[in-house]
């Protein structure tokens, strides 16, 4: 009885994240039972590792997006700072914690950057990032003149790659990446610089009415999305020990953070914010994509095959959520 | 606020000034070359109720945006407890224990009703990591609730909330902020009567406790049962300030509709023709209106008087096509129009000017002469189908010339006129396609006293050309001078009709204020 009622109250609260973990979980067990190589710890490995790039640039995005913002130019920012960190390991040798402290650093800076153009100069924030997502590829040229990264440290290649302790069988990637989930969920549900931004993305007018700083909020969430875009430029270094001109820009992640952001159940009009859920989006789509390759679908059915997935995650969210509004004024 | 100063500050909450006096000394406003409020004193008082009454326009909503922080008078300036306020926000007049209630309260839909109560203002505990203290916001949010004996529930989300909801729980936010001077604009009009009851109840208790309140209505017996003070503004003016008991019912109504001025000014001639122009018959479009019935013929001019929201300018947009027909015909001449879309109309003849110019009236990035040219492109003087710019041209300074619109050059954009002369280019626009039936929709708002007179004249014009005209009106001077009829609109009925000299300043608004008494008295048998 009573679990039924706490089963039930999970379901209506954590209805989102139920279903994505329920529908990877599906997806896996067929695929593992039609190619058992699929179900191969590798491959899991694999597919948890491939999404943590991801997930990191999402959160960031989702907290753009529960802002009402978007932000299209986390895609050079991962690159860029993927380029900066791996030229200067590469060539001199820089150490990690310093490779740490640029990487943030540029995203912050440039990240901020974004939000004093949306905010002084109220451009819309997809104009803006639009905007700068050329300027930031073009900083990429510029930097690399043409080069490439090919070989990192190995403390690099540890932390893309390794465990921390023999015991504990979870790569390091995703240990961080829970590590920044749980940061950015306390950021997000336990301070005041949370919900001010999503007050603001629920109404601004009336966020400015209620005394909340809206300008200084804009300009912190695009610093905060290019911290993270820019961190996981560095994960992805030390992940593919590589870096080329066209990272991130390349596989379009601006495009596939917002897209994992609105399978977890942030609304695109902003207002509400589902990290859990945009991490579990990033990790369904992993394993969607891993899927495809398994099922040897032809490499140019991909990206369609992707975006059927995604339209088709984003319109049942919307469904359920629309039904449950309803229910809540009846 | 800066942002740091912002991140550092504790909450809200000054607290504490029991029985404050507010006062608006000597308020004056304008915005641009228009002026809206002169020389307005208002005194609010600890323990009572101050109303601020007056017609739509008056300026009512103007002096408490100014009372509230939300805008900067021109002239004078406020007072509490005799200390001189200068607020350059709203959140400055929250710090200083003042909070507006707003009309139809701004919404965060995502939010929690909880959380919305604080937002902006969030409480947090811990030492080194600040977090936001969920428990109390939860348990505050309760109590101020309970306290005001609502029944909301804390955790539903704010966007399946109704206005009078909404309301309250702004109501709520003020006592939750500590704010001991609260302004409530104009929040009866889109409540029920069983609503409005509760609301009293609430202000009532409030005024016991010792608060400061003040409150806007142009409805006389809600004025009546609810004021200590009343303030009556006309045109921005003040013309009455006393104590309830100097006041009845009449007296505010004529206060406010203003005698002597009215008198004058009523159309001399009559273009009524016997033809037959419109008719509307058991027009219904839920929730807005339903029943309308009523003609119009050519060379008439008829008006709908009501409130804002009485569903006037619902039923001119279903006739012209951009809302959907529930029940009922409407007929131009002899023609079934029911359902045809609006841009099939403007070929049969039928023009709306709304009361939002900006909205589909005019095109205010695009030029004079374009704007006058967008209804009619197939009237300028074509080669090879390329648009003669110097015909063009030439339509355009016509219509200027015709409509005595003001301007530096045929190529200004309406960005850069007056609302009366932007108003004159969309008349100009509609005129020149000869209409049968025009519906315009508060033709004069936004417009100066100088324009309105000739906006009226072309209004006239109009009708002598034997256009049929109806106007949506809620000034009711402006329906006195120009009508031949006036449909008197309630809550999406037709309840009164006036004709030729039935039509004055006092019948009219007395026939919409007798709604709302009509509607009371219904709801009283029905308790009962």
């Amino acid at each position: 009885m009573g679990t039924k009622d706490d089963i039930e109250r999970v379901l209506r609260r954590r209805g989102r994240e139920v279903a994505l973990v329920g529908v990877t979980l599906a997806l896996v067990v067929v695929l593992g039972i039609l190619q058992p190589r699929f179900v191969h710890l590798e491959n899991l490995r694999f597919m948890l590792l491939g999404s943590v790039v991801l997930s990191l640039v999402a959160l960031g995005q989702t907290f753009v997006i529960a802002m009402r913002g978007i932000d299209l130019s986390v895609a050079p920012l991962l690159g860029l700072s993927a380029m900066v960190c791996g030229l200067l390991a590469q060539s001199q040798g820089l150490p990690l914690w310093i490779a740490f402290a640029l990487s943030l650093g540029i995203g912050v800076v440039l990240g901020a950057f974004n939000g004093l153009l949306v905010s002084a100069l109220s451009i819309p924030p997809i104009v803006v990032t639009l905007g700068t997502y050329s300027i930031y590829s073009g900083f990429i040229f510029i930097y690399s003149q043409g080069t490439q990264v090919f070989s990192i440290p190995a403390a690099y290649g540890h932390l893309g790659n390794g465990y921390l302790v023999p015991w504990l069988p979870i790569p390091i990637p995703v240990l961080v990446l829970l590590v920044v989930l749980a940061l950015c969920s306390f950021l997000l549900g336990y301070t005041r610089f949370g919900r001010a931004l999503l007050a603001v993305g629920n109404n601004d007018a009336a966020a400015y009415n209620a005394g909340i700083p809206v300008g200084g909020i804009r300009i912190a969430v695009y610093a905060l999305s290019g911290m993270l875009a820019s961190f996981a430029g560095l994960m992805f270094l030390c992940y593919t020990g590589s870096a080329t001109v066209t990272a991130g820009t390349g596989d379009h992640i601006e495009l596939q953070s917002i897209a994992v952001a609105l399978v977890g159940g942030t609304p695109i009009n902003g207002g509400r914010g589902n990290l859990i859920g945009t991490v579990l989006g990033s990790l369904f789509l992993s394993v969607v994509l891993t899927a495809l390759v398994f099922l040897r679908v032809p490499a140019i059915w991909y990206s369609a095959g992707e975006g059927l997935m995604i339209l088709a995650t984003v319109q049942a969210g919307l469904r359920r959520h629309r039904a449950r509004d309803a229910e809540a004024v009846a | 606020m800066s942002f740091a100063q912002w991140a550092a500050s504790p909450g809200p909450g000054v607290g504490g000034h029991e029985g404050r006096i507010y006062r608006a000394c000597n308020i004056g406003k304008r915005f641009g070359p228009v002026t809206v409020l002169r020389d307005v004193d208002a005194t609010l008082r600890a323990g009572r109720v101050l109303t601020i009454m007056g017609e739509n326009g008056a300026g009512k909503s103007t002096l408490f945006k100014i009372l509230a922080g939300q805008l900067r008078p021109t002239s004078g300036h406020i007072e509490l407890d005799g200390q001189e306020l200068s607020l350059g926000a709203p959140s400055a007049a929250h710090a200083h224990g003042i909070y507006l209630v707003p009309q139809e309260p701004m919404l965060m839909p995502e939010l929690s009703v909880a959380e919305m109560m604080f937002v902006g203002h969030m409480p947090t505990s811990g030492r080194f990591l600040k977090r936001v203290d969920w428990r109390a916001i939860r348990s505050r949010a309760r109590a101020v609730l309970d306290a005001l004996e609502l029944d909301i529930g804390i955790d539903r989300p704010a966007k399946t909330l109704s206005i009078a909801q909404l309301q309250l729980v702004e109501c709520a936010k003020a006592l939750l902020h500590e704010c001991r001077v609260i302004l409530f604009d104009e929040p009866t009009s889109p409540l029920t009567a069983h609503e409005v009851e509760t609301l009293f109840g609430i202000m009532r208790r409030l005024a016991g406790d010792g608060y400061t309140l003040s409150f806007i209505s142009h409805r006389t017996e809600e004025v009546m049962e609810i004021s200590d003070d009343i303030v009556v503004l006309r045109d921005g003016r003040m013309v009455g300030a006393a104590e309830r008991g100097a006041f009845d019912r009449a007296s505010l109504l004529s206060l406010m509709v203003g005698r002597e001025l009215r008198t004058v000014s009523r159309r001399t001639k009559s273009h009524v023709t016997q033809e037959l122009a419109l008719s509307v018959k058991g027009l219904t479009h839920e929730p807005s209106f339903r029943d309308v019935d009523f003609s119009l013929r050519r060379g008439e001019i008829l008006g709908l008087a009501g409130l804002i929201g009485a569903g006037r300018t619902e039923i001119a947009e279903t006739i012209f096509g951009l809302r959907q027909v529930d029940r009922g015909t409407v007929k131009l001449g002899n023609t079934d129009i029911t359902g045809v879309p609006s841009h099939d109309l403007i070929r049969r003849g039928v023009a709306y000017v709304p009361e939002d110019r900006g909205r589909h009236g005019a095109v205010l990035p695009m030029t004079i002469t374009e704007n006058i040219t967008s209804s009619r492109m197939e009237r300028v003087r074509q080669t090879a189908g390329l648009m003669s710019r110097g015909h063009e041209t030439e339509i355009g300074a016509k219509a200027v010339r015709d409509f005595r619109i003001r301007c530096a050059g045929l190529d200004q954009t309406l960005l850069e006129l007056s609302g009366g002369n932007q108003q004159k280019v969309v008349f100009a626009k509609w005129i020149s396609t000869e209409p049968r039936l025009v519906i315009l929709d508060e033709p004069t708002r936004g417009v100066d006293v100088g324009a309105k007179e000739e906006i009226y004249e072309l209004i006239d014009r109009m009708a002598a050309s034997g256009t049929a005209v109806v106007v949506i009106s809620s000034e009711s001077e402006e329906l006195v001078r120009l009508c031949d009829r006036v449909l008197c609109i309630y809550e999406g009925r037709i309840v009164a009709e006036l004709a030729g000299e039935e039509i004055t300043p006092q019948s009219v608004t007395a026939s919409y204020v007798g709604g709302s008494q009509a509607r009371d008295a219904e709801f009283e048998k029905a308790g009962a």
